[in-house]
């Protein structure tokens, strides 16, 4: 099995008309063995920027305390919150700097830019950045994730369609994969704040 | 992306060999046996089948429950019901599950070196009047065991220790079918290789009866 599948789990968001949602599943495995039901994977760096974070767990942890202290430096010297494309870059570079030892974690970023329109970016585990207007997936599933998102997606959905749509399309995907699931956790980021849902999905 | 290749250089999910990771039980009561299982069959991490039926039928009162290589049990149990057949022409009565249990064993055994299989053989028969013991298990290495219960799969590792805390001599037909239905979504919720829905098998002296468990109907813990 690959270091990236060793612990399992995916992440996918998806925009919609001046909001964004990022969805994640729960589980945490040791292969093929589950070892918890209640790993988060999907991280709030500011009020309207999210970091999702597939791949190896105690890469996905670090990377996330990392990004953190770097955030607090940046508002530190900066006085002000992040941009997302701003953040993207961040982590797209620190990725790279460990091009020849890289951490084994593929990010996803969703947030609202400052004019309230949705910013989507997904990259690879050395920091090769791909910007989507529609979804962007990661993780052990991310191929079936690919066929429900495009099969699903319309654009301009509302906050409560893309709930709906975010959802389905990562249960859906799950029921075919043996290392994601375990419960469902998705993220609804509007300009009025974030809405945390749990769906109930099948626990095998 | 980084993503597991075989030596061709194809996605894993392309070429790896069907497998069923699976949680397969069987135990018996006193006139007949109930058996159980998941219903994933993976290739790699893929899930090919996630409904797919691991009870096979080997006459109408002997079943089988498979795990390991999808296309090992599936060609082992081809066989072992052609020769089930030969002996109820040869023999003019149904055959015991003793019987079906050796078949097993002597093609698990005998390939051993080629075949990944592990079965659990259960059924009624009338001699001694539908007696206990009627569940044999033969595992990877194709030894035959004879047990009340018996356990398998890479998901029966989970269960060990409910099984052996939970299961009491002289169950009824009912008890028994509870014991499996909740071992086995245990067995399921821990174990990536299992999952899907329960199908339940319960054989005695008046027939077969095929259940299946879905969805809300699987139990939580």
């Amino acid at each position: 099995m690959s270091i990236l599948e060793y612990n399992g789990g995916c992440v996918v968001a998806m925009a919609g008309k001046n909001c964004v949602a990022i969805a994640s599943d729960k589980r945490l495995g040791v292969q093929l063995s589950t070892i918890a039901m209640d790993c988060n994977r999907v991280f709030p760096m500011t009020d309207s920027l999210y970091l999702g974070l597939t791949g190896l767990h105690t890469d996905v942890t670090t990377l996330h305390n990392l990004f953190n202290f770097k955030l607090n430096l940046y508002a530190m010297r900066e006085g002000r919150t992040i941009k997302p494309t701003t953040f993207a870059s961040l982590v797209s570079s620190t990725l790279y700097e460990k091009r020849f030892g890289p951490y084994f974690a593929e990010p996803v970023i969703a947030g609202l830019q400052a004019d309230g329109t949705p910013f989507l970016c997904a990259m690879d585990l050395l920091g090769a950045m791909a910007v989507a207007d529609d979804f962007v997936v990661s993780g052990t599933c991310a191929e079936s994730l690919f066929g429900t998102c495009e099969t699903f997606f319309r654009k301009d959905m509302n906050p409560d369609e893309l709930f709906e749509t975010l959802g389905q399309s990562l249960m859906a995907a799950l029921d075919r994969d043996c290392i994601s699931g375990w419960g469902v956790d998705v993220h609804i980021i509007t300009k009025e704040g974030v809405t945390t849902k749990s769906l109930k999905a099948r626990m095998d | 992306m980084e993503r597991p290749m075989s030596a061709s250089g194809a996605p894993e999910w392309m070429t790896a060999e069907h497998s069923m990771g699976t949680s397969i039980m069987a135990v018996a009561f006193d006139g007949g046996v109930v058996l159980g299982a998941d219903s994933r069959t993976t290739t790699g991490t893929y899930i090919a089948n996630r409904v797919s039926d691991k009870i096979t039928p080997m006459t109408d009162s002997i079943f089988c429950c498979r795990s390991g290589s999808a296309a090992d049990t599936q060609a082992i149990s081809d066989y072992v019901r052609y020769y089930l057949d030969m002996h109820v022409v040869e023999m003019g009565t149904p055959p015991l599950v003793k019987t079906a249990a050796r078949l097993f064993r002597e093609l698990c055994y005998s390939n051993k070196t080629q075949l990944m299989a592990g079965m659990i053989c259960a059924g009624w028969d009338s001699a001694k009047g539908g007696q206990v013991r009627q569940v044999f298990c033969v595992p990877i290495g194709g030894s035959l065991v004879e047990q009340p219960f018996a356990i398998g799969g890479s998901g029966s590792t989970y269960i060990y220790g409910y099984c052996d805390a939970h299961y009491k001599e002289g169950m009824t037909k009912e008890e028994c079918q509870a014991f499996v239905k909740n071992a086995v979504a245990l067995a399921m919720s821990r174990d990536g290789s299992s999952g899907g829905v329960i199908r339940m098998v319960t054989v005695d002296k008046d027939g077969t009866d095929r259940t299946c468990f879905g969805g809300e109907q699987v139990p939580s813990f």
